[in-house]
């Protein structure tokens, strides 16, 4: 069994492209599950979904604790601990980061031999016309490197997969180009050398058990305070660093700025302020990149900025 | 598109909805709660572009949607409805009302905790609360379950001998947003398991207006009617192999009350419900291939629950392990004891039972729970002391708890994790 787990930022387009990997593998005969994982529901904040492959059935329910690939859509991920993008990472056979600058990440030594990098966003971008829409760019990526899903169960993957969540008939060519152009760009993983083959011909190994390590633990009482589900605290909101979920980052030019004060007023968030001389200041701390300003900013004066970078 | 008659992967969830689409179900009363939302938006673009024929209708709250569903029922139609934890227990006054009134509907339950602390992650509480109700409950662990357990379940349901709701549990997220192969019928083999509604009770007609009473004021007649009801849970179990064996007849696959996963020979048998025993599954299989002899009992009926059928297949045994998904406080596992209940008295019981909890709020139920588990019912002897309801968590997650309420400030607890 081959297990994936795949990583972004609700509206990456995480939980489609783990619905292409699992359906390229139903599609190619192999047994496919997948499943997202989120908490609260919205966009830019972490999400991941998982994608079992195997040649029987699935025997597995939940999380993926050990993934043998892990796709990595956004590498700001890398820098958000909560994100728990590299958990079990020591025993995957690859991680694939979307990222044009693999040298500078935020990767312990004992991973980056096994890092797979490549600038997904601008091709997307110009396949597309939108940098964010990288479900197909994933599901590419991710299904190529298992080796063992032929390219058209990709495409008839993609068309299903997009079609169902009401992607237009014109966005698919588009969608499937971009999908052929990953395929061609990347190389299937060596997964035979961890003792797995993913195979329809061979009788597979058995699945190793998935192992969280450890003994159980033996669980007190605690006493009231400490046993209680409840935090105690002033406003803490601030200390949410939200604009860890922009996708867009929104720049005001001082030179065309008129000062009008329409931004401030109509940011919903209330994360833009005014300067001694009434000039507009972005909170980058807490802007989520809704990018409601650049709209109703009269003289043109906001422009907006692809996020690449952990900040 | 042919309506059905195809294998693809669907979410549990989907499967749900596809359930009611091929019961052709008439009347939908909603309300969203996560994780089962997507039911009924499946459900209200069916009934939006023509492909359910019938009505949706939205509810301002779980309470006033039960008892839309009970009413309309009570008229006469087809009625599926769907919910989950908070929504199943602001709306458990009502479950109680629609068994009493002894109406066929189907309720989709898709488990999650219950609050407080709040999770979105699956497990019992929410439906067990519901296990004295009078609806019938069916556990699935699999999509494939959840969509062939709705079309059995309105035929439960409709049975002249039964006549009371049925409850339809899957596990949020595990089931609910996994995808997996679901093989669907076509409409015309749906059709010929499960015909046209044809409702017991008379039934509301626009020319004829009646009203329906059921107030019982004295005991005697109000313990009757109880009575009843119980005796028609109970007709369940006569009527669940009829039903199931003209479902396997006519879609190849079949069902009975209690699952037996390599039971025949085990010494040890793990009981349990729902989705993970998808892994416990792996983890019998895992020490069969170490040549110990274990095995798996799975209810997939829970009310009326399988009591002659649990005794037949804890007869014997050396050990019996219950791993309860929920948490009675003050108690222990639910399902425990219910299991302890039904083989209590055996000359040839279980020799050995032992309690545990695991997977609270979605949390995993890992491999090496799975074979502490086993391993405890391995060593376990019955001249031992009575044990405990054990908690199961990993060492590594109890430091990741520990870590948190650090965080949280709250200090002084014992982070060693010894009791």
């Amino acid at each position: 069994m081959i297990r994936v787990r795949l990583h972004g930022r609700g509206g990456h387009g995480v939980k489609t492209a783990g619905r292409i990997v699992g359906s390229a593998a139903f599609h190619a005969g192999f047994h496919g599950q997948d499943a997202p994982v989120y908490g609260a529901e919205r966009r830019g904040a972490a999400v991941a979904s998982y994608a079992w492959i195997d040649r029987g059935p699935i025997r597995e329910r939940g999380v993926i604790a050990r993934p043998d690939l892990i796709v990595i859509a956004d590498e700001t991920l890398l820098a958000d601990p909560a994100s728990g993008v590299l958990a079990g990472a020591e025993t995957a056979t690859a991680l694939f980061v979307n990222t044009d600058r693999v040298e500078a990440l935020a990767l312990p030594d004992s991973l980056r031999s096994r890092v797979i990098a490549a600038d997904l966003t601008s091709r997307t971008l110009a396949a597309l016309g939108r940098a964010a829409a990288l479900s197909a760019s994933l599901g590419a990526a991710a299904v190529r490197l298992l080796g063992a899903v032929p390219l058209d169960a990709l495409l008839q993957a993609i068309r299903d997969e997009l079609t169902a969540i009401g992607v237009a008939p014109t966005e698919l060519g588009k969608n499937e180009q971009l999908a052929r152009d990953v395929f061609a760009l990347l190389q299937p993983l060596a997964f035979a050398d961890t003792g797995k083959s993913l195979s329809l011909a061979a009788q597979s190994a058995p699945a190793a058990s998935e192992r969280t390590g450890g003994s159980m633990a033996q669980v007190g009482y605690e006493g009231v305070m400490r046993g209680t589900p409840s935090i105690l605290s002033g406003g803490n909101s601030a200390a949410r660093h939200t604009g860890a979920w922009r996708v867009q980052r929104p720049v005001i030019d001082p030179a065309l700025c008129s000062r009008c004060g329409l931004c401030f007023v109509q940011c919903p968030d209330g994360v833009v302020s005014l300067d001694a001389e009434g000039y507009p200041v972005i909170d980058y701390d807490h802007c989520k990149g809704c990018l409601l300003c650049q709209r109703v900013c009269p003289v043109g004066a906001i422009h907006e900025e692809r996020e690449t970078r952990a900040w | 598109m042919v309506d059905g008659g195809m294998r693809k992967l669907l979410t549990g969830n989907a499967a749900a909805a596809w359930g009611a689409r091929m019961a052709r179900v008439d009347y939908v009363p909603a309300f969203p709660i996560t994780p089962q939302t997507e039911i009924i938006e499946l459900l209200s673009d069916w009934f939006g572009d023509g492909t359910l024929r019938g009505k949706f209708v939205t509810l301002d709250s779980e309470h006033s949607m039960l008892t839309a569903a009970g009413a309309a029922a009570a008229a006469g139609v087809r009625v599926f409805t769907a919910t989950s934890s908070q929504g199943l227990v602001y709306g458990l006054e009502l479950l109680y009302t629609l068994a009493g009134w002894r109406v066929p509907l189907v309720l989709v339950n898709v488990s999650r905790g219950l609050s407080a602390p709040i999770t979105l992650g699956p497990d019992h509480n929410d439906v067990l609360a519901a296990r004295d109700t009078g609806f019938l409950q069916l556990h699935a662990e699999t999509c494939q379950e959840v969509f062939d357990f709705i079309l059995m379940a309105y035929r439960l349901a409709e049975s002249p001998a039964v006549s009371v709701p049925v409850l339809v549990n899957l596990d949020g997220f595990q089931l609910s947003f996994t995808r997996e192969a679901v093989e669907l019928p076509s409409a015309e083999q749906a059709g010929r398991f499960l015909g046209p509604f044809q409702p017991l009770h008379p039934g509301f007609r626009h020319s004829r207006p009646v009203a329906q009473g059921v107030a019982v004021l004295d005991g005697a007649t109000y313990s009757y009617f109880r009575y009843q009801l119980h005796r028609a849970v109970e007709n369940a179990l006569t009527e669940f192999p009829r039903v199931a064996a003209e479902f396997a007849e006519t879609f190849g696959r079949s069902y009975s009350p209690l699952e037996l996963y390599r039971a025949d020979d085990a010494e040890l048998i793990l009981v349990m419900i729902g989705s993970y025993a998808t892994k416990a599954k792996a983890a019998v299989d895992r020490w069969r291939a170490a040549g110990r002899r274990v095995g798996l009992a799975r209810l997939r009926l829970v009310r009326p629950l399988p009591v002659a059928e649990l005794r037949r297949a804890l007869a014997g045994r050396r050990a019996v392990g219950v791993l309860d998904q929920n948490l009675a406080p003050g108690l222990g596992g639910i399902l425990f004891q219910e299991v302890a209940g039904a083989v209590a008295g055996m000359a040839n019981g279980p020799a050995v039972m032992r309690s545990f909890v695991g997977g609270l709020g979605g949390k995993d139920v890992s491999d090496d729970e799975f074979d502490h588990l086993l391993s405890t019912l391995e060593a376990a002897r019955p001249e031992d002391p009575p044990a405990d309801v054990e908690l199961l968590m990993t060492q590594s997650e109890w430091l990741q708890v520990a870590r948190s309420l650090t965080v949280a400030g709250k200090e002084g607890g014992d982070h060693a994790g010894s009791s």
